[in-house]
């Protein structure tokens, strides 16, 4: 094994093959920035081009792009709040605020070597311990998703500590949109008033794009007077303070624990683990009331999650052929185009090809370091931009960006649409991450608890015992209460010391 | 001066119009022959799926590789939504002039219409030009499974009737339909667990979720060949090139199972494109199922090639229209 590690890491110092991983990473970074190319499009689009090249130099190109879409949409996501790739969507929570503060240097930094730091952890796994982690994979049945599903919605509670009725309200609107469309176990639909586009479902990056970047561009304008939104702050050299990352030893660890679980159960997803990771921040830190309004903590784990997220999902895509999320789906495709049967053999038969593509995803989140910093010293500067210019920036990108992701022009209504909703809400000062967070796991929760449930033929009762004797669901029911009685905790705690509004910050 | 120049100007501009007029009309009388000329610019596919599945990438490897027998570029073009509606509904509505192709997978088009009202089109909306791809279900069990042969499981499935869990893509899918056509003609009882796709039924098998599994056999390729699922029959009536060592459902069983779950997809173009330039797409295609470039690399992605001339194609979906009808309420819940 380590003669073949060794032949892949010669071969990943070719020139063709540094080419190619540098070519993905700049075009994964233009997909990752722009709202609507979501990784998987990428991904997708890149496939045929590499048709014409060697196996290794084609999957070294496939992962560029993919490592560096993954981290670069946490760059729309701090400098417009329209997450530019799906998994982006907790690092908009804090990183915007900090751009607001004149911090979007400082965020993008972090984020980069966030990434940079995640992607390679995982790696690291997916290199030495893809074989004992694959079987955990297979662990994972109806039931197990089916609590994943529950213990993310838990966290709309913690999200929303402030006026947890809110919250809730936040949430089961997102459950609402979750069940338009066509019903996962008898197809029968649901909502969707006989209109094609709506028999699929609400596709959840319309839905992000519309609630954040148009309720954006409404307050930009009804602000318009002053004369400049935001003073950008520049403090000290953007190198130094990337290496503030590393005085967030314990948060980093735990979101990179969190990133490549997650990474592993297959189809949850680079957006769940990155809330997962934020709320785990958050419930873990000293100063809660700082997430929200611009705290670096709450960017670097959702940003350190979502690309361990990323080497997580390959575990099972390579060793068992089994695609960890949408993208590796994808990749799995890429990887058969070029005669590469994913699935136990792989490592064995072509050592040269799948070491070097593994060894190429370490040099993927090295490339885009800096560029990522470059982007930090002169794109930050964007945001200073006034609302004349940057609204309708927005707005154009927004559109465009909806239309790309299906070439459906009811998407772009309906993110229209959500944009109202968005200003609602933040107006009301109700949440919409509740109704994000209920939106992607509503669905996966409905369809995993009916398949459990079908399972085991309609006995209920047979469901419960397995979530108490099989090991996985048992762990998962007891993060479940422990996040539910956190979130309860801190509710008493609020109600019974009221904060006197003079001593609020 | 410049009223003359003028005058002179408009006398020449009515040549050229004159004469403009004369070579198109020219154009249109020598038009039979201009077929020869088809196609002189880029041909759009539609696939009605995104960027990711089976027919994409599938679609994508043929668009490169009926370049050189085309003499022309093929630009795949994604309209995913509604299973398949959106795309298939934008291929029949298209311009008629051959250069709008469609990507079309059977029996997924005819559920579409059996199931839903107000689809906004017929199937006899298109020609069909041929038929590229055959998917064929298999029957697949993890390995230290008690089912050794077929007829174990449909024994077992008797006695306990409902009680065997086979996961398949669904639900009213092309392999749901597979499930419940073999329910009725062994005159057994499953218990049909729809997922997502045939992908993710794989590892619910490996994980023992379920007892058996119903994937497209494209699925399932890797896994049976590494011996991590065990193949107990394929529901088709030719044996599988690529793993000849599983059974046919009918040596199985004695039973000849209709395999009309069996994915096909093809080409399409919408009604009214002309004769001569339907001609020139499928002698194309004919030319491109037998580029040995174009087989090897099929084979290497593990896409299962099935090649059906125009008439073959139309027949084969007519006669499965006509099959379907049999069992289409059976998919209602």
């Amino acid at each position: 094994m380590l003669e073949n590690m060794l032949t892949g890491l010669i071969y990943t110092f070719r020139w063709d093959m540094l080419l190619a991983v540098f070519t993905g990473v700049v075009g994964g970074i233009v997909v990752g920035v722009l709202p609507g190319l979501s990784t998987t499009m990428g991904v997708a689009l890149l496939i045929p081009i590499t048709f014409g090249m060697t196996p290794a130099v084609g999957l070294a190109m496939l992962g560029g792009m993919y490592a560096a879409s993954v981290y670069s949409g946490s760059i729309s996501a701090i400098l417009l709040n329209i997450p530019g790739t799906s998994s982006a969507c907790a690092t908009m929570i804090d990183g915007h605020p900090m751009a607001l503060k004149g911090e979007a240097g400082r965020a993008i930094a972090l984020a980069t070597i966030a990434s940079s730091v995640g992607g390679n952890v995982s790696n690291l796994c997916l290199l030495f311990m893809a074989p004992p982690l694959a079987l955990l994979a297979l662990k994972f049945g109806a039931l197990e998703y089916f609590l994943v599903a529950m213990f993310g919605i838990t966290i709309i509670a913690s999200i929303s500590e402030k006026d947890l009725v809110k919250g809730l309200m936040s949430g089961i609107l997102g459950l609402f949109v979750s069940m338009i469309g066509t019903h996962q176990q008898t197809g029968l639909q649901r909502f969707t008033f006989g209109i094609p586009a709506l028999y699929d479902g609400i596709n959840i990056v319309v839905v992000m794009i519309g609630l954040y970047s148009l309720p954006e561009v409404i307050d930009m304008l009804q602000k318009q007077g002053a004369e400049k939104r935001v003073k950008v702050r520049v403090q000290g050299g953007l190198f130094r303070q990337m290496f503030e990352y590393f005085n967030y030893k314990y948060i980093v660890f735990r979101s990179l624990v969190i990133g490549v679980i997650i990474g592993i159960a297959p189809g949850a997803g680079g957006s769940l683990a990155g809330f997962v990771a934020y709320y785990d921040a958050k419930r873990t830190s000293k100063h809660p009331e700082r997430f929200g309004k611009g705290t670096p903590e709450g960017v670097l784990s959702c940003e350190t999650a979502n690309n361990a997220e990323m080497g997580g999902a390959l575990i099972p895509t390579l060793t068992l052929g089994v695609p960890g999320s949408a993208v590796c789906a994808v990749f799995l495709g890429g990887l058969m185009i070029h005669g590469l049967r994913p699935g136990p053999q792989l490592f064995t038969q072509n050592p040269e090809v799948i070491y070097g593509f593994i060894f190429s995803m370490f040099l993927s989140n090295l490339f885009f370091v800096p560029l990522g910093l470059l982007t930090a010293r002169y794109g930050s500067r964007l945001i200073e931009l006034p609302a004349v210019i940057l609204a309708p920036t927005i707005v154009t990108l927004a559109v465009i960006g909806t239309f790309a992701i299906n070439g459906s022009i009811e998407d772009t209504w309906l993110m229209m649409i959500m944009g109202l909703v968005g200003y609602i809400l933040n107006r009301c000062g109700v949440p919409r991450e509740g109704l994000v967070l209920g939106l992607v796991l509503g669905s996966m929760a409905e369809s995993e608890l009916a398949r459990a449930i079908l399972l085991v033929h309609g006995d209920v009762s047979q469901l419960l015992i397995q979530a108490v004797t099989h090991p996985i669901a048992l762990i998962l029911v007891i993060l479940c209460l422990l996040s539910l009685g956190h979130a309860i905790k801190t509710q008493y705690i609020a109600r019974k010391a009221p904060i006197l509004p003079g001593l609020e910050e | 001066m410049m009223e003359n120049k003028k005058k002179r100007n408009t006398g020449f501009l009515r040549w050229v119009i004159a004469l403009m007029v004369i070579g198109t009309v020219m154009a249109f009388l020598v038009s039979p022959a201009s077929a020869q000329n088809y196609p002189t610019k880029p041909i759009v596919l539609i696939v009605p799926f995104s960027p990711r599945g089976g027919s994409d990438i599938a679609a994508r490897l043929i668009a490169h590789f009926v370049q050189p027998h085309l003499g022309q570029a093929i630009v795949v073009e994604n309209k995913p939504g509604a299973a398949g509606q959106v795309g298939w509904s934008a291929v029949a509505k298209a311009q008629p002039d051959g250069y709008t192709l469609g990507y079309v997978s059977s029996p997924s088009i005819l559920l579409i219409k059996g199931l839903r009202e107000n689809v906004p089109f017929q199937m006899s909306d298109f020609i069909y030009i041929a038929n590229i791809q055959l998917d064929p279900a298999v029957i697949v069990v993890p390995p230290d499974s008690p089912f050794k042969t077929m007829n174990d499981l449909v024994e077992y499935a008797k006695k306990n009737p409902g009680k065997l869990n086979i996961g398949g893509d669904g639900p009213q899918s092309n392999y749901h339909l597979q499930a419940v056509v073999i329910e009725k003609q062994l005159g057994i009882k499953m218990n049909f667990v729809s997922y997502s796709g045939s992908g993710p039924v794989i590892p619910a098998l490996l994980g023992k979720q379920l007892d058996a599994g119903i994937p497209g056999i494209s699925s399932a390729v890797p896994q049976i060949e590494a011996k991590g699922l065990r193949a107990l029959a394929l529901i088709d009536t030719e044996k599988f090139a690529l793993l000849p060592g599983i059974p046919l459902i009918k040596a199985a069983t004695g039973v000849d199972v209709s395999p009309i779950g069996a994915s096909m997809r093809g080409i399409i173009v919408p009604k009214g494109v002309s004769a001569d330039k339907v001609k020139v797409l499928e002698g194309a295609f004919a030319k491109l199922m037998k580029d040995p470039k174009f087989i090897a690399k099929a084979n290497e992605m593990g896409v299962p090639l099935k090649y059906m001339n125009a008439k073959q194609f139309s027949e084969a979906l007519l006669s499965d229209e006509k099959e379907l009808a049999n069992y289409i309420n059976l998919l209602k819940k």
